[in-house]
């Protein structure tokens, strides 16, 4: 990677939040919780979804999105991105669970079932379409993809090269179900759609998403 | 977009902002990030309570045996919402009544 990088979008975001106190407020709202620890446990989990679910939907995505989908040309860049939703707290846990067992304990949850369904509909990919998407709206598949942050769901980058996304889970144990498994997952890491409306709101080139 | 000391007397003492680098603060932390720094500075001449009036007064009469004590100084009232920023190790840190809100003679 270039060692003198041409600029860093996430850190420019960072700052641009900073600035505007709509979202300097949320921001810190939810880097609080999601930073605290408790007697025995990293954070209180719990508190930093609700926390993360605020700042999604009180934030303007100009400031929000900017921090979550800024496209980046170095490490530095893609870390501070992958730290937008502290995924020590917000993400991570102990165990991976298997996905179609966490796809059931999102179900039973209102929010979160609703979630998901918007975000299978919203960024359901298309090969024929020239947006990639069945849609054809990269706001909308943006806009359920953050939704799922502050869910069991909650969503991350996997590594710092790419784009590609996941829940904290995975496809181990699936037994019979492992195609289902495997459908689920990637639908999330190796999603057409979602990545192209990534990469057009960090590229600025998709006005309709502002 | 500076508010003014509501208390009327006291125009001087008004909240003023500049923008800085986190590293400004000289708090020891090392990021990139930035912040808008509010303050509050002014004169607080205008004797608000009898207090102040008096202090003054004795003061002025060289009644006084001490020069330690103070007229009103023109300080927060209120403080800023917290400030959040990540660091160039990726940890996360949170500043709290750092930056004024509200500024009076006190």
């Amino acid at each position: 990677e270039p060692v003198l990088s041409k600029g860093n979008n996430c850190l420019d975001a960072a700052k641009a939040c900073n600035l505007n106190d709509t979202c300097k407020r949320f921001r810190s709202a939810y880097i609080t919780p999601c930073t605290s620890s408790t007697s025995n446990e990293i954070c209180n989990k719990r508190k930093c979804h609700k926390a993360l679910r605020l700042f999604f939907d009180k934030v303007p995505p100009k400031h929000s999105y900017g921090m979550l989908f800024c496209s980046c040309r170095d490490v530095a860049c893609t870390e501070r991105r992958r730290q937008t939703i502290v995924p020590v707290c917000s993400y991570e846990d102990r165990e991976k669970p298997n996905c179609l067992n966490l796809q059931e304990s999102c179900k039973k949850n209102y929010i979160c079932r609703s979630r998901l369904a918007d975000f299978f509909t919203n960024c359901q990919p298309e090969s024929r379409s020239v947006s990639s998407c069945l849609k054809e709206n990269y706001a909308d598949c943006l806009l359920a993809y953050s939704g799922l942050i502050g869910t069991v769901m909650t969503p991350n980058y996997i590594d710092s090269n790419s784009l590609s996304v996941a829940p904290w889970c995975d496809c181990s144990n699936s037994g019979n179900d492992i195609d289902e498994c495997e459908k689920f997952l990637n639908f999330f890491q190796d999603n057409t759609c979602l990545k192209n409306a990534i990469q057009a709101f960090g590229n600025g080139t998709d006005v309709n998403v502002w | 977009k500076g508010r003014r000391n509501q208390k009327g007397k006291n125009r001087g003492c008004v909240l003023t902002e500049i923008h800085l680098n986190v590293t400004d603060l000289d708090l020891g932390y090392e990021t990139k990030e930035e912040l808008i720094f509010w303050y509050c500075s002014g004169s607080c001449d205008e004797a608000k309570t009898t207090y102040d009036k008096i202090l003054k007064n004795v003061t002025r009469k060289k009644k006084l045996v001490t020069d330690k004590v103070r007229q009103a100084c023109c300080r927060p009232t209120a403080f800023d919402d917290d400030l959040s920023f990540l660091d160039n190790n990726l940890v996360y840190h949170i500043l709290k009544k750092h930056s004024a809100k509200r500024c009076g003679c006190v």
